[in-house]
């Protein structure tokens, strides 16, 4: 379930009942527990309901993505090509998401719950997954909780979607209107009803699960609380009960419920909420909070509490009801505003389509709380972040309507005289319309004598429904000749190939060769298109590839201390001139260099080199690297081996080796940016090359880092070719510059991302692409006031491939807030989380990593001890109450501790690589990342029913996998297939052609078969590719090999190593907060 | 004179002196140094063998047995009396059969001069590798030159032998080291021209260890020390391997693509693209013959050795420039050339300059480097033009008129006690072999008793200057018994072949000292070759000595011989009279004064001493002279061509031959004179570098007409056939080709003549131009006011 984005599946609700919790959970003693058992399963058999919500979430974005996936989808066909077997695959198409899941596997719930109305609930298919390695370490965090014994984890997050809470969705997609008011909601109703109290939420669980809790753990929070929860008999009833106003579902039944929201996932928070009212539609949570901050008026607020664990324990925490990731396959159709009102985002990894009415798509901008709190204190009262999520070239849904284009002509786009800022639909006209005010600075402008408009009855201009940057949220103007410095970079791509002795011994060349050679056809046509070629080894070889001769000429730069370009032009040439050349010569290169010996490999230089070559254009530079750079500029050394023998120097040392080793590459690398040249490197290795050095460039350039290893001729050229496609066909710009706005009282703190800072208030970007987005934090410079919205406004200047110059402009205005409970009801749970994640990846260099590790469970900690002490009623103290909005988070964290970048085993180079790969990666990537998505394809055929391609998640808990089955869990970068022992032959047999599993061989290539459970599969992997945008590196996973191992250290749910298990790490939270109530 | 040239035949050797003045008081009396023009590797008459041996030498001294050496056919185990330094050796065993009757042909006295073909003092040389060419082409070259020089280059690489390997740089902005023998794809190693790059870097990143390890210590050089053949062989091919991909590169070899600012001049990084050849050279096979041709179009800017900034607005350095020292780049530029020459010397390579362009390229700065390794070098306005095309072909031609280039030569010199050896003016390069025969004076290349010849061919000649060192002594005329010098003159070096030779040149002169030496020493004195030893000197002089006025020393000199060696009484010009022996050397003065060699820059040519010491009606004003106002460069070609060339064609350089064809009578020799242009004649000169056909305006005329293309007028289209015959077949002989010009009296191409012609009558001569001649518009002094002027001062 993860897998997608996050919320979708409703499996959670199963998963309470997970016998591990309870297992674990004995120790803690949860009171409620056995009573809420009963509950629970009430509850669970509501949260179906409310899984579904989450459910919907899926795959949108694949959707979205359209063409390109990535893949060869299309073009996959025969694309792939050396890789003849993934080619089936690669074409994902990206429609798929909407589909729901279908059928949920989980257990009987669903069955259960009949509403699950719109959204199916999918499965959510998170199996267990043990956190890898991991956990034994860190004491420190927990140790005083009783987790078990292993005390510590590191925060990961665990995504899964546990409860209830809400993940927005309302499923009911349908009703878009539905979100508006609480009514609307009424698809929900269904689901309130049933589900009564068990406020989605964990409590649910408890019931079934006899948690006995122990003492000791005391509560488990989140997961287990809502299981958990208070004893029994508070729980579910009386969460619930308060919750009904809030909608939660459960009480929705009860109170109304209300919206959806009820659905306790996603709560579309806002529904409610269009009024002050806030507080009470919002959340759906259950229990008011009350206390501290001001309630709102009437109805108690009751943040979505999810569960409350009771610590007291008797009882135990029924795994199965602990909050997970829920997930349907329903497509939410969702307004960015409504009434007036921003309207909640879904979640970042369900499937939604987009009505621009004001506010930006979330794909755009999306904040990690959606009502602005008025002062600083009030934020870190919450513990919570406060920051943008920014995506600007974010692929749309296909079903979406296309941003609109505007051209003020020569004058350019109306701006905010003093602060810049760009017109949009929340600069209030005045005066007849002669005068605006600045939504930003506050400043009043001067209308422009030309772009005047009376104003009618209603205070608005009276065009502003014709004019696209006066009612929607996200617009591109024509940027005019004052945002040229130069005119428009034609686009530029230079390849730069490896040939020394390893990168031709292991086929890297012949595969870079053969992707380049398929990929220029997928080049824009025309003059503007130019490429190079250079390749090298301990030289750098550059190709003239426009001579009348017959062949291109090979042009050697010896000199790798002090580099230069051969040529003063012919390097890079238009595409039209050469292509034939460049074929010839793509062809021949393996050949050319057969009987190279020369082991060195001058990246550095060839790096610098082919700069040079590009340096008046600008222009995306793609490396194909595969062994450590050891001679000329920038040569590195074997770090890693080095710190390996030299252990004594200790563990603390060891984020040293995440740190780049040379300054002058930094250097370059801004240089680079200067100019406008990207570098995306692929790096095809079977050895150490010290990535941290060589990612400064990518991040610095805005380029992107790609990674096979170990590089395998057989299995990994298809997944090059179609990374490499994607790469340069993806909706991109160039020489871009990014700055994002707020209003008055709040400023930008810091960006993060792949990009060049030059000045600090904006971000130089010689590349964006529709992957990438930028995490903004945000900072309080003054108190604001009530009443009015507070604004944020990103705007990128760029180069499209074409040569258009274009400012995006992306507008998100939000509420503001004095009152705590509805922080914790509006905050986004996928925002959030991606910028824990985030900040963790950008502390793991530069410290130690038991360090990085309680950070990240110390913000969850935070958080929750937040809500508990001010937001949540009084109750138990053995319970652990999660927010609705936030039910995810100790999932998600507990996953973030178990990923291979907060691990403390594994290479340096594959964290290297995660923390690069996390650097700009977009919210719906981020859940899938730490919570992948596993799902069963050994029983595909027997389940026909559904019309959702890809079948519910299974939760990633190894008690999930049989010895009969064969999984499939996806990540967003690479696709693990594990077939276990017992496996029926003739599955084998039907899905990989052959009859034994042992037969497989390691450097497996899935080939279609010609059977309906064979296609099924292809088409599911195709599916999964088409909403990642990425061609999932496929790997055949086997019990007893090392495979079989990486395979379950995906297992997050599990205890893995000294890391604890979900219901452990629950109560280690739990624990954590009862020791810091008063 | 024809004894000289006798003499010059049999042992290649032309002296001024060849009586000995026999003191060192007498010889500094004579002025003009006891010295030697030798030409090593002057075809030897077909009789001579060759000798498949290696010589005997002198145990004490190392000189080869000669027909002077006194052999004792008495002794039981006979015996040879060195010459040099009257050692007494035995004969090695297989000499034991030699008799009186039965000499071996060393000991043949018309022998004086012979070869033995010795087995290589290193190594075999490399099988199949006669030599090795390796081009260096400029490419800052308008496209027009370009296409000349490809077509050019094209032609003349079907003419290389099959054994002789070729390799190719080309070089502009960048330097590009083509790799002929990657078959796949044209490879070229681009170098930055800014850069120097030493040995070691090129190794390394030419990648010649890639496939074993480099050695750890030791000099890097050739297979000998561990590069694989496979490596050499990427630049360095047979010609007939690499034709193919050689022709296509050429073919495709394009303008240097670097754009050039109006106000700029194109980066042209000659200097270490030469020093890149060099490299190159010694890595791949140093020690065997191989020659770097640089084919040069226009003035280096860029990196070491630029001659000059690349702001057009900056001149090229003229000899004013020099003069005043304000060429900043120019003392840099040499000695980076002095550098790669020493190089070149310690690897036995060679630098061939052909520099085609109207502008200067650097040929002075280069010189240094040609003329130590013994180059070629030709000069032309464009690689269109026939001096290059021709001079290129003549390189790689096998006939008769074959350069016979040989390379990797050591010269080495014994001669008598009395003797020493200041130095050699001409291409070699000092070996630094200082020995008891070095004299402490030093001139040109000394200090040694050895040199280094990396290039030379049948005309390479070289002027070795002696110091007498014998004190006077009273007996010294009653040792008539022994009063012969010897002369041993070894060059071993690689013949086009492949094989190593030495050849041996021993000559004897007589000496006399005291009174009534002078007829003795007039008689053996060779105005010709004195005329060369001269004018070889005062260009080193010039090149060398600051403030040094050429001619200021030409008529002191000349004025000091003449009375010395003249019959006068004093304080009467009237009774002045020269011997024959020296009758026409103060014309060669004259002319050598007015010389391309002395008037480089702007210098008035009236008699300095005149104008100094009271003449001074003769120096009207200060006079310009544009035709002899040569560049730096120009000069530089001039005196390298000077330097390394015989006698004959040195005279010629200094004054030029004159023959005139009329209908009267046959071609016959015409003074050097402005009188000897007559309508009805045609004239032919030669001046070396140029040959002018000048028809009489007459003789235009009826050309223009069209008469000898009438049958009728046969005869008068074999007058003009015959001088143009003549021509060609100077033309054929001589490299570098001379440049032709055919003009008519009274046309602008006419100033090629005019210019040489002793101005007897200007234009305010009294006397009136006869009918049909010319007159000159000059103020130079005519040769009667010279000699005038001279007589007067030498019987002062």
């Amino acid at each position: 379930m993860a897998t997608p984005g996050g919320p979708r599946q409703g499996n959670f609700p199963p998963n309470y009942n997970s016998n591990a919790l309870a297992n674990n959970m004995e120790n803690l003693q949860i009171n409620q527990s056995n009573q809420q058992q009963s509950g629970n399963f009430g509850g669970s058999a509501y949260r179906p309901p409310n899984a579904t919500p989450f459910g919907q979430q899926p795959p949108r974005f694949s959707g979205s993505r359209p063409g390109p996936p990535p893949p060869g989808v299309f073009s996959g066909g025969q694309a792939p090509p050396s890789g003849p077997a993934q080619t089936t695959f690669s074409p994902s198409l990206v429609s798929a998401r909407s589909t729901e899941p279908p059928a949920v596997t989980q257990p009987a719930f669903f069955t259960s719950r009949p509403p699950p109305p719109g959204a199916s609930p999918s499965s959510i298919g998170g199996p267990a997954t043990s956190a890898p390695s991991g956990f034994g370490p860190l004491p420190g965090p927990f140790p005083s909780s009783p987790l078990t014994s292993r005390p510590a984890f590191p925060p990961h997050m665990v995504t899964s979607g546990p409860a209830s809470n809400g993940s927005p969705s309302f499923t009911p997609v349908p009703s878009q209107d539905g979100p508006r008011l609480p009514p609307a909601i009424s698809s929900m109703p269904r689901p309130l009803v049933g589900p009564p109290q068990p406020p989605t939420m964990l409590s649910s669980g408890p019931s079934s699960q006899t948690l006995q809790m122990r003492p000791s753990f005391g509560a488990r929070p989140s997961g287990a609380s809502s299981a958990i929860g208070q004893p029994a008999p508070p729980f579910s009833a009386p969460p619930q009960s308060m919750i009904p106003p809030s909608g939660s579902l459960p009480f929705s039944a009860p109170q109304g419920m209300l919206q959806s929201s009820g659905s306790p996932y996603g709560m579309q928070t806002w529904p409610p909420q269009p009024q002050q009212v806030a507080p009470p539609p919002l959340v759906s949570g259950h229990m008011q909070q009350p206390q501290m901050f001001g309630m709102p008026p009437g109805p108690p607020p009751l943040p979505n509490q999810s569960m409350a664990l009771n610590q007291t324990a008797q009882s135990k925490i029924n795994p199965n009801q602990i909050p997970r990731l829920t997930s349907s396959s329903a497509v939410i159709l969702h307004e960015t505003r409504q009434g007036n009102q921003a309207n909640p985002p879904p979640p970042a990894t369900s499937d939604y389509i987009v009505k621009d009415t004001g506010n930006c798509s979330p794909r755009y901008m999306r904040c990690t709380i959606n009502q602005i709190p008025c002062t600083v204190d009030l934020l870190s009262t919450s513990a919570m972040q406060l920051a943008l999520l920014v995506q600007p070239l974010a692929l749309p849904h296909p079903s979406e309507e296309a941003i609109q284009v505007v051209d003020f002509g020569e004058n350019g786009p109306v701006r905010c005289s003093r602060c810049k800022g760009y017109i949009n639909p929340f600069m209030k006209f005045i005066d007849q319309g002669k005068r605006f005010i600045c939504n930003f600075c506050g400043f009043t402008d001067e209308t422009p004598r030309d772009y005047h408009c009376n104003l009618g009855p209603d205070g608005r201009r009276r065009d502003a429904d014709e004019r696209p940057e006066l009612c929607r949220g996200t617009v591109d103007f024509v940027a005019s000749k004052e945002y040229m410095v130069r005119d428009p970079m034609p686009a530029v791509f230079f390849f730069l190939i490896d040939v020394s002795m390893n990168a031709i011994q292991t086929g890297a060349t012949a595969a870079a060769c053969s992707a380049i050679n398929q990929v220029i056809a997928d080049l824009p046509e025309g003059p503007r298109t130019m490429v190079g070629i250079a390749t090298f080894d301990s030289t750098i070889h550059f190709y003239n590839l426009k001579r009348a001769l017959q062949q291109p000429l090979m042009l050697i730069v010896p000199d790798v201390q002090d580099v230069y370009t051969p040529l003063h032009s012919d390097v890079v040439v238009p595409l039209s001139e050469c292509r034939q050349h460049l074929e010839i010569l793509l062809e021949s290169l393996p050949t050319m260099f057969q009987n190279n010996r020369t082991a060195d490999s001058a990246f550095g230089a060839a790096i610098k080199a082919a700069f040079l070559a590009m340096k008046s254009t600008g222009g995306k530079l793609l490396v194909f690297q595969s062994v450590l750079p050891s001679i000329g500029i920038g040569s590195l050394s074997t770090r890693e081996a080095e710190g390996r023998t030299n252990v004594s120097a200790g563990e603390k040392q060891a984020h040293k080796l995440l740190q780049p080793a040379d300054k002058s590459l930094k250097t370059m690398a801004i240089e680079f940016a200067e100019y406008q040249v990207s570098v995306d490197l692929f790096i095809t290795t079977q050895t150490y090359v010290d990535i941290t050095s060589l990612s400064v460039f990518p991040r610095t350039t805005g380029g992107q880092v790609y990674y096979y290893y170990p590089f395998s001729a057989l299995s990994d050229p298809a997944k090059l070719y179609n990374d490499l496609r994607w790469n340069v066909t993806r909706p991109q710009g160039f020489e871009a510059v990014m700055r994002v706005r707020c209003s008055q009282g709040i400023q930008v703190q810091e960006y993060s991302g792949n990009f060049c800072k030059r000045i600090p208030t904006d971000v130089d970007l010689p590349a964006i692409d529709c992957d990438k987005a930028i995490m903004v934090t945000l900072k309080h410079d003054d108190k604001l006031q009530e009443g009015s919205e507070c604004a944020f406004q990103s705007a990128l200047l760029y180069t499209s491939i074409y040569g258009q110059r274009r400012i995006r402009v992306s507008t998100l205005s939000l509420p503001r807030t004095s009152i705590l409970s509805n922080l914790f009801r509006s905050a986004d749970m996928d925002a959030q989380f991606s910028c824990i994640l985030k900040q963790a990846a950008n502390e793991i260099p530069s410290a130690p990593l038991t360090q990085v590790r309680d950070q990240a469970t110390n913000v969850c900690v935070n958080i929750l001890y937040s809500y508990r002490k001010f937001c949540s009623t009084v109750s138990s103290a053995g319970q652990l109450i999660l927010p609705e909005a936030l039910k995810l988070l100790p999932l998600y964290i507990l996953a973030l501790l178990k990923s291979s970048g907060l691990r403390s085993d594994g290479r340096i180079d594959d964290k290297s690589f995660w923390i690069n790969y996390v650097s700009p990666l977009p919210t719906p990537l981020v859940i899938p990342l730490v919570y992948p998505r596993m799902i069963a394809i050994h029983d595909l055929d027997e389940k026909e029913s559904d019309d959702s391609i890809i079948p519910t998640p299974i939760p990633l808990s190894s008690e999930n996998i049989t010895v009969e089955g064969v999984y499939l869990l996806e990540n967003g970068e690479e696709c693990l297939i594990y077939a276990g022992d017992s496996v029926q032959p003739n599955v084998i047999q039907k899905l990989f052609g052959i009859s034994a599993v042992a037969e497989i061989s390691n450097q497996f290539v899935m080939q279609q078969q010609d059977n309906p459970l064979s296609k099924k599969v292809n088409a599911i992997i195709n599916e999964i590719r088409g909403q990642r945008c990425s061609y999932l590196r496929l790997r055949l996973c086997r019990k007893g090999d090392p495979s079989g191992m990486a395979f379950f250290s995906y297992m997050v749910e599990d205890k893995i190593g000294s890391m604890p298990s979900y219901v452990e790490y629950l109560i280690h939270i739990h624990r954590q907060i009862q020791n810091k109530m008063p | 004179m024809s004894e000289f040239q006798d003499l010059e035949s049999q042992d290649s050797v032309r002296m001024p002196w060849n009586v000995l003045p026999g003191t060192k008081a007498e010889a500094a009396n004579c002025l003009i140094p006891i010295s030697a023009i030798y030409t090593p590797l002057k075809p030897l008459p077909s009789t001579t063998p060759l000798l498949p041996y290696s010589p005997l030498r002198c145990r004490n001294c190392r000189s080869v047995i000669n027909p002077f050496s006194i052999v004792d056919f008495s002794s039981i185990n006979k015996i040879w009396i060195c010459s040099f330094c009257l050692n007494r050796n035995h004969f090695p065993p297989h000499y034991q059969s030699i008799s009186e009757t039965s000499l071996p042909a060393e000991l043949f006295p018309q022998y004086t001069t012979i070869e033995y073909e010795t087995s290589a003092p290193n190594e075999k040389v490399q099988s199949g590798s006669g030599n090795v060419f390796l081009l260096v082409v400029d490419t800052c070259v308008i496209e027009e030159e370009l296409g000349f020089l490809k077509s050019a280059l094209l032609q003349v690489l079907g003419m290389v032998a099959e054994n002789c390997l070729v390799g190719l740089i080309t070089f502009g902005t960048y330097v590009h080291v083509h790799e002929l023998g990657f078959g796949q794809i044209s490879k070229v190693h681009v170098f930055k021209g800014t850069k120097e790059v030493t040995k070691d870097q090129l190794l390394e990143q030419m990648g010649f260890f890639a496939k074993r390890p480099r050695p750890s210590t030791g000099v890097i050089a050739g297979v000998r020390d561990g590069l694989s053949q496979e490596s050499i062989s990427r630049f360095l091919l047979p010609a007939s391997d690499c034709e193919f991909v050689l022709n296509s590169i050429l073919e495709e070899l394009q303008k240097d693509p670097w754009p050039v600012p109006s106000d700029q001049r194109a980066a042209r990084c000659t200097g270490t693209a030469l020093s890149l050849a060099a490299h190159l050279l010694g890595v791949c096979v140093p020690g065997s013959g191989a020659r770097i041709m640089a084919f040069l179009g226009g003035p280096s800017t860029e990196g070491s050795g630029a001659i000059v900034s690349k702001n057009l607005s900056e001149p090229l350095r003229s000899h004013k420039d020099l003069d005043k020292d304000s060429a900043p780049q120019y003392h840099k530029s040499v000695k980076f050339y002095e550098g790669l020459s020493k190089q070149l010397v310690h690897q036995g390579h060679v630098i061939d300059v052909f520099a085609c362009a109207l502008d200067q390229v650097g040929v002075a700065e280069l010189k240094v480097a040609v003329e130590k390794t013994g180059g070629l070098v030709v000069l032309a306005e464009s690689f269109g033009h026939s001096v290059f095309k021709e001079s290129l072909k003549r390189v790689f031609l096998c006939d008769d008129h074959d350069l016979m280039l040989s390379s990797n030569g050591i010269f080495e010199i014994n001669c008598s006690k009395d003797i020493k050896i200041q130095g050699i003016i001409g291409p070699c390069a000092s070996l630094e072999k200082k020995g008891p025969l070095s004299s402490e004076t030093v001139i040109g290349q000394g200090n040694t008793t050895a040199w280094k010849l990396c290039g030379l061919d049948k005309t390479t000649s070289l002027c070795l200057i002696f110091d007498i060192i014998k004190k006077e002594s009273p007996d010294v005329i009653a040792q008539a018994a022994n009063n012969q010098f010897y002369f041993q003159f070894l060059t071993y070096y690689q013949h086009g072949s492949g094989q190593m030779r030495l050849r041996a040149t021993t000559i004897s002169r007589r000496w006399v000292a005291g009174p009534g030496s002078k007829e003795d020493i007039i008689s053996g004195f060779d105005q010709e070759a004195a005329a060369v030893v001269m004018a070889r000197q005062v260009s080193f002089k010039m090149e060398t000595e600051a403030e040094f006025d050429p001619i200021r020393w030409l008529d002191k000199s000349l004025i000091h011989i003449c009375s010395r060696f003249g019959e006068y009484q004093k304080d009467s010009p009237s009774s002045f009279s020269l011997s024959p022996r020296l009758s026409i050397f103060p014309q060669f003065v004259f002319h050598l004064r007015r010389s391309q060699f002395v008037q480089v820059c702007n210098y008035c040519l009236c008699f300095p001493f005149a104008a100094s010491v009271f003449e001074k009606e003769l120096c009207h004003q200060q006079r310009r002279r544009e035709v002899f106002n040569n560049s730096p460069d120009e000069t530089a070609y001039f005196r390298m061509i000077l330097n390394r060339e015989n006698v004959a064609n040195s005279v010629v350089m200094i004054q030029p031959s004159l023959i005139s064809y009329s209908f009267h009578s046959g071609p016959e020799p015409a003074l050097l004179d402005v009188t000897s242009i007559v309508a009805d004649k045609i004239l032919l000169l030669d001046s070396y570098f140029t040959i002018v056909v000048f028809h009489g305006s007459t003789i235009a005329q009826w050309r223009k007409a069209g008469y000898h293309e009438q049958p009728e007028h046969q005869a008068f289209a074999h007058l003009l056939q015959a001088p143009g015959d003549d021509a060609d077949a100077i033309i054929s002989e001589r490299f570098p080709v001379p440049r032709l010009v055919i003009c008519d009296q009274h046309g602008s191409q006419a100033r090629f003549l005019l210019a040489k012609l002793n101005p007897s009558t200007t234009y305010n001569s009294d006397a009136p131009a006869a009918p049909g001649g010319d007159i000159l518009f000059t103020d130079d002094v005519s040769f009667e006011v010279f000699l005038d002027h001279l007589q007067r001062l030498a019987v002062q």
